[in-house]
């Protein structure tokens, strides 16, 4: 019986976008040994999934959160540079802050999918960043907001898009984090394939 | 002075000691869990892995799978000597930490 039971395969797919393709099959092999023999017929099929999901999540996290802290801090500095050293034109800040953006989204799918050898690696990765990089970012404004919220700074913050934008933006880009990360992604494995020959 | 060890990397490299030729990727995790009575994530055993091989503590090569892992292949690990000499200087730094104590401590005075 717990010789058949599979995992769920969208985790499975998942994990190997999460990994460079070097590492899947051993990896991913001792996870399906550790789901078979442990998880399964221990904690029993639904409790083995879960347990099988937590772990390509926790794969899946630490090939996201140096590309997510790195959104985010540009993110926050960004707001920081607003609020604090506001200006009447914001067009010059705006295009620079895009072009970086979509710059690093499509750096961490290329990375994905040159190291995972899969265009879905893109993807994954740039939704995945972008989620994390949102959760970061919120979170790195409200303490902004805590500590910076007298008269000076609060018509800063009305000037340069309202705190609508600063709360809403980050959750905005997720979308697009994953589109940029499937055109890295598949840059990444052309290049990896003709550097492979 | 050899490699500084983290609390981490010092549980994975005796649990590549202690598990000998059958040092592979589950056995580890295991070895890990059993020896800090808890559970740890496979993705922190495997990242730990890495990175010791990337510092030339530990070497791994792939063995052939098994029925149960869909014959997926075993990525086992031994020590180098580095890695020998790693542990040995953690050992000896807790013991000279420890030196002129004695052990369990006695409640606060």
């Amino acid at each position: 019986m717990t010789a058949i039971a599979t995992p769920p395969s969208w985790a499975e797919a998942v994990l190997r976008a999460s990994l460079p393709c070097d590492d899947f099959e051993s990896t991913s092999g001792d996870l399906l040994e550790h789901y078979r023999e442990s998880a399964y017929p221990e904690r029993g099929p639904r409790a083995a999934d879960r347990w099988y999901v937590r772990q390509v999540l926790g794969f899946l996290w630490r090939g996201a959160r140096l590309w997510a802290a790195i959104i985010a801090a540009g993110f926050l500095a960004r707001t920081a540079f607003d609020w604090r050293l506001p200006t009447h034109d914001f067009h010059m800040r705006s295009a620079t802050t895009t072009v970086l953006g979509i710059a690093i989204f499509l750096v961490v799918g290329f990375w994905a999918g040159a190291r995972s050898g899969r265009v879905v690696a893109g993807p994954v990765l740039g939704l995945a960043s972008a989620a994390v990089a949102a959760s970061f970012s919120l979170l790195g404004a409200a303490i902004l907001l805590a500590f910076c919220h007298d008269e000076t700074t609060l018509t800063a913050i009305r000037g340069s898009g309202g705190l609508g934008e600063v709360f809403v933006l980050p959750l905005v880009a997720v979308l697009p984090g994953a589109l940029l990360g499937a055109i890295g992604g598949a840059l990444g494995v052309a290049t990896r394939r003709l550097r492979l020959g | 002075m050899s490699e500084i060890l983290g609390g981490f990397e010092q549980a994975v490299l005796l649990a590549i000691v202690r598990l000998g030729e059958g040092a592979y990727g589950r056995a580890i995790l295991k070895e890990v869990e059993a020896r800090a009575e808890r559970e740890v994530a496979a993705g922190a055993v495997h990242a730990t892995l890495v990175r010791l091989e990337r510092k030339g503590l530990v070497a791994s090569w792939l063995g052939p799978g098994t029925p149960i892992r869909g014959g997926r292949a075993r990525r086992f690990y031994r020590l180098e000597t580095n890695g020998v000499r790693a542990l040995n200087d953690a050992r000896a730094a807790v013991e000279h930490q420890w030196h002129g104590l004695e052990w369990p401590l006695k409640g606060t005075p």
